[in-house]
């Protein structure tokens, strides 16, 4: 086995908690991804991806970093990687999808806070997760209250820089979200010493754009009557985006697809004849939260589609790429952001807009609302969300969980009984 | 042998593993690239999970290829621990 502890201590890694971490991870996959029949064969390169989570990807990352390469740390769909990767950078998605590392965020942050923002800060100042560790640059947002004060308390011990996105989508919103992207421009040059050009841009755009047409490929096979992929694959995969190798990503995913195609044409599906299809809405699911497609797919349900962050959210809107300047680059790159639909807008029917339109796309049965604790702005958006899909005649509920274990039953129960009332055969 | 029993090839790193995956997939052996389990070994990373029935032509592909390098295979039964029981 490849020896990655002085790797890891190098980076200030806490060797003997992060064991703790790295002994849970093989029974926690074993028992959700390799208890699944007739897998993809394709799958096995984001198999080796989870793998080697802490191991491959951190020490491609210390290689960059020993020619000058800077990692950037993201939490949100909203801070463009396009300026990060053409500035030199390289960007990732930050961890904070397990219980492990909540109590250690708990230490600096109110237990009512969303599990999401406690495992980050818990991750990093636990020293546990080594993505945290190998970052120059942390870079939040301000989609929600606990995030802009969580950075606060994060930039005690790492540099941040937070991004200012509004929270209406107005005229003058726009402006002040190209006038953030500017200035984010500025910082990742400074962090660099490269400068930002319509060069590099034009290329980083097209680098993150073929990305995105590799997941929208995936995601168009969900829509077929036999599905060739399970929802937790595709799944997996999307929360791999975030931070693997762009390029060689995207090149896995076509890989991937191929065999999909291959499978669609012949009528394969991984799930029986008539398990009824859902759209799941709501919070991200950071890795390795698996756990509420873990529970539908062995609750007699297969999902086809995430309306979430960790899903459409992220990549269902490409970047134009025709532009004559620089100015032309950063207005697309404006227009795309501020087309993604979060809830931390007012008002937000776009929102609305996608669940109705991905339902009927994705030939859905049913959506569930899931929503992590702490979360107003997705826990109070569901009341408009309810009424308009019960407007369309369209069945869904919410659960709201963190991610403890512990109300798994439950929410089998609950599933077990939506899909039932749903009756999928005789629809 | 039962059927819950699998065999796991350990590498001294990824690239062996990778380099053995190659192989298998041109010898169109069935195999899965899984997390190592612990009962195997401690550090974190890659190995291939095959079918104990599978053993002896692997064996046969690693003599052939004397370039990708091992830390054994071992068939074991995993332990499972039913993270999610009802």
């Amino acid at each position: 086995m490849a020896n990655y502890r002085e790797l890891w201590e190098s980076l200030g890694v806490d060797l003997k908690k992060h064991d703790e971490l790295c002994a849970v991870l093989p029974e926690f996959f074993e028992e959700i991804y390799l208890s699944q029949n007739d897998r993809p064969e394709n799958m096995n390169y984001f198999n080796f991806v989870v793998s080697e989570i802490h191991g491959y990807r951190i020490q491609e990352l210390a290689d960059h970093k020993e020619k000058g390469a800077k990692v950037v740390g993201t939490f949100c769909v909203y801070v463009p990687d396009e300026i990060t990767f053409a500035g030199g950078g390289i960007g990732i998605g930050l961890c904070g999808g397990s219980d492990f590392w909540i109590p250690d965020g708990e230490k600096v942050l109110p237990r009512n806070t969303c599990p999401l923002i406690k495992a980050s800060i818990g991750a990093k100042l636990g020293n546990t997760c080594p993505y945290f560790s190998s970052a120059d640059l942390l870079v939040g947002e301000t989609t929600c209250d606990g995030k802009k004060k969580a950075w606060e308390i994060l930039g005690e011990y790492t540099p941040v820089h937070v991004m200012d996105l509004p929270q209406m989508k107005r005229e003058k919103g726009k402006l002040h979200w190209m006038d953030e992207i500017k200035i984010y421009k500025d910082k990742i040059e400074e962090l660099t010493g490269t400068e930002v050009t319509k060069e590099n841009l034009e290329k980083s755009i097209k680098l993150i754009n073929d990305k995105r047409r590799a997941l929208q490929r995936l995601y168009n096979l969900r829509k077929e009557e036999n599905l060739p992929i399970s929802g937790k694959d595709a799944l997996l995969i999307t929360q791999i985006a975030f931070y693997d190798d762009p390029e060689r990503f995207t090149e896995k995913v076509h890989a991937l697809c191929d065999e999909l195609e291959k499978r669609a044409a012949e009528g394969v599906s991984v799930f029986a004849e008539g398990t009824p299809r859902i759209l799941v809405t709501g919070t991200p699911m950071a890795i390795p939260n698996w756990k509420m497609h873990h529970l539908i797919e062995t609750s007699g349900g297969a999902v086809v589609c995430e309306e979430t962050c960790t899903g459409v959210k992220y990549f269902q809107d490409l970047v134009n790429e025709d532009n004559e300047t620089m100015e032309d680059q950063l207005r697309s790159l404006t227009d795309r952001y501020l087309n993604i639909n979060c809830a931390c807008f007012t008002p937000n029917d776009g929102r609305i807009d996608d669940i109705i339109r991905l339902y009927k796309e994705y030939k859905a049965d049913g959506v569930i609302y899931y929503s992590l604790p702490f979360c107003s702005t997705y826990a109070i958006e569901y009341k408009k969300v309810k009424e308009a899909l019960e407007k369309e005649g369209i069945p869904v509920i919410m659960i709201e969980t963190d991610y403890s274990l512990q109300d798994a039953g439950q929410i089998k129960t609950r599933l077990e009984a939506f899909f039932e009332m749903l009756d999928a055969p005789e629809k | 042998m039962n059927d819950k029993q699998k065999t796991y090839i350990l590498f001294p790193s990824h690239a062996h593993g990778l380099s053995l995956e190659k192989q298998l997939k041109e010898h169109q052996i069935n195999y899965t690239i899984v997390p190592t389990p612990r009962q195997l070994s401690t550090s974190c990373g890659i190995s291939i999970m095959i079918d104990p029935c599978c053993k002896e032509n692997v064996e046969n592909i690693l003599k052939e290829n004397k370039n990708i390098e091992t830390l054994g295979m071992h068939t074991i039964e995993v332990k499972k621990r039913k993270w999610f029981s009802d």
